[in-house]
């Protein structure tokens, strides 16, 4: 699940920056996650976008949080329970604190980071069960350095949203930054065409764009794709990422609260 | 060549029973065309030498039952999130603590 979650983000980064105007808070985009063989299709969980305000005694931010649930039917078998959050400037859209907290077949892991963009350091907290210590966790905290502009996974996917693709022509390449797994990835992104595709929000217009990992092998090879509708809210209908045997896909479902 | 259509036709059968029986049983489909496909040489070779059916016949039996389930599986099947209150109760308790750890930090950095 993390590496769908990556693909995600990854697919995200643009040429120019601009305003936000894709998104607000009260956004809520459901995804059918599967995996698809010959043809064949088996889903198997949901994934759902949110964004929403958080108030703090002296400011504004906004919340945007990833979910993954595995259909019912998978739950005896592999049950996943994923919640991926970011709190970020509603204007800047700079993350101040991302957390993971993640439980899939019964893999239970906490992951914290809190970004100091003045110093251009992350603090960073991992969280597991364990039987040896008495409060039933094993904690390793840990200051990373970042370069400026690093971003987490779940604003790094918002963040792509708000720049500017129209702006991009076909065949153009960007590499962006993301923190994972306490490590930099750096990733390559090319905006491949602009495509019709058929989704269950209707007929689109799509950016096509194609994502390339650095140094790191969760996405192999050329077919890890993913389609923004070309229009403002660039909402991310579908994506498609090879696997060993098949791809796995991720298909909108549902989507509510758009901006424009 | 019987004898070997009669083992790929039994492992591929019984293989597309286990497909059908797990949330994967769109992908039984394959194995069990391959099982009947084996089952249908083997009969083919051993009527010629008129031999036992028993072994064919069971892979006919055990394709039939995946092919059945599976499809049973595939009209009835609804993509229902199983129980996510737990999840819901990470999500609030995670926003409360996030809001109180918020309250430090210097936004205008």
């Amino acid at each position: 699940m993390k590496h769908l979650f990556l693909f995600l983000a990854l697919s995200f980064s643009l040429f120019s920056k601009a305003q936000n105007n894709a998104f607000q808070a009260g956004e809520s985009l459901t995804f059918t996650a599967g995996y698809n063989m010959s043809g064949l299709m088996t889903d198997f969980a949901q994934v759902t976008m949110q964004t929403s305000e958080v108030k703090t005694s002296s400011s504004t931010l906004l919340r945007l949080k990833c979910k993954a649930t595995t259909y019912s039917k998978w739950d005896n078998f592999f049950k996943i329970r994923d919640l991926y959050e970011s709190y970020v400037n509603p204007n800047t859209l700079k993350p101040y604190l991302y957390k993971r907290d993640i439980d899939e077949g019964g893999h239970y892991k906490f992951v914290k980071y809190n970004f100091n963009h003045r110093t251009n350091t992350v603090k960073s907290l991992i969280r597991k069960k364990s039987k040896n210590f008495e409060s039933g966790f094993w904690d390793r905290n840990a200051n990373i350095k970042i370069n400026s502009g690093t971003k987490d996974i779940v604003t790094t996917i918002y963040h792509i949203r708000s720049l500017d693709i129209k702006k991009a022509k076909v065949g153009a390449i960007d590499t962006f930054t993301v923190l994972f797994d306490g490590k930099e990835t750096k990733c390559k992104f090319t905006y491949v065409a602009k495509e019709t595709i058929n989704t269950a929000i209707g007929s689109k217009e799509c950016y096509k764009l194609r994502i390339n990992l650095i140094n790191n092998d969760a996405l192999k090879g050329n077919d890890n794709l993913i389609w923004l509708t070309a229009d403002e809210n660039k909402v991310p209908v579908y994506a498609k990422f090879k696997l060993a045997v098949g791809n796995g896909e991720l298909k909108i479902k549902s989507a509510t609260g758009l901006k424009n | 060549m019987r004898q070997l259509f009669i083992i790929l036709g039994l492992i591929s059968a019984i293989f597309a029973v286990i497909l059908a029986v797990l949330p994967l049983s769109n992908f039984a489909f394959f194995p069990a065309i391959a099982g009947l496909l084996f089952g249908i040489l083997a009969f083919l070779k051993g009527r010629k030498e008129n031999k036992p059916k028993h072994t064919i016949q069971l892979i006919f039996l055990l394709t039939i039952i995946a092919l059945a389930l599976a499809t049973y599986k595939s009209i009835t099947a609804t993509t229902e999130v199983g129980n996510t209150e737990q999840l819901e109760q990470r999500d609030q308790e995670s926003e409360e603590n996030a809001i109180e750890e918020l309250e430090d930090i210097d936004f205008t950095e």
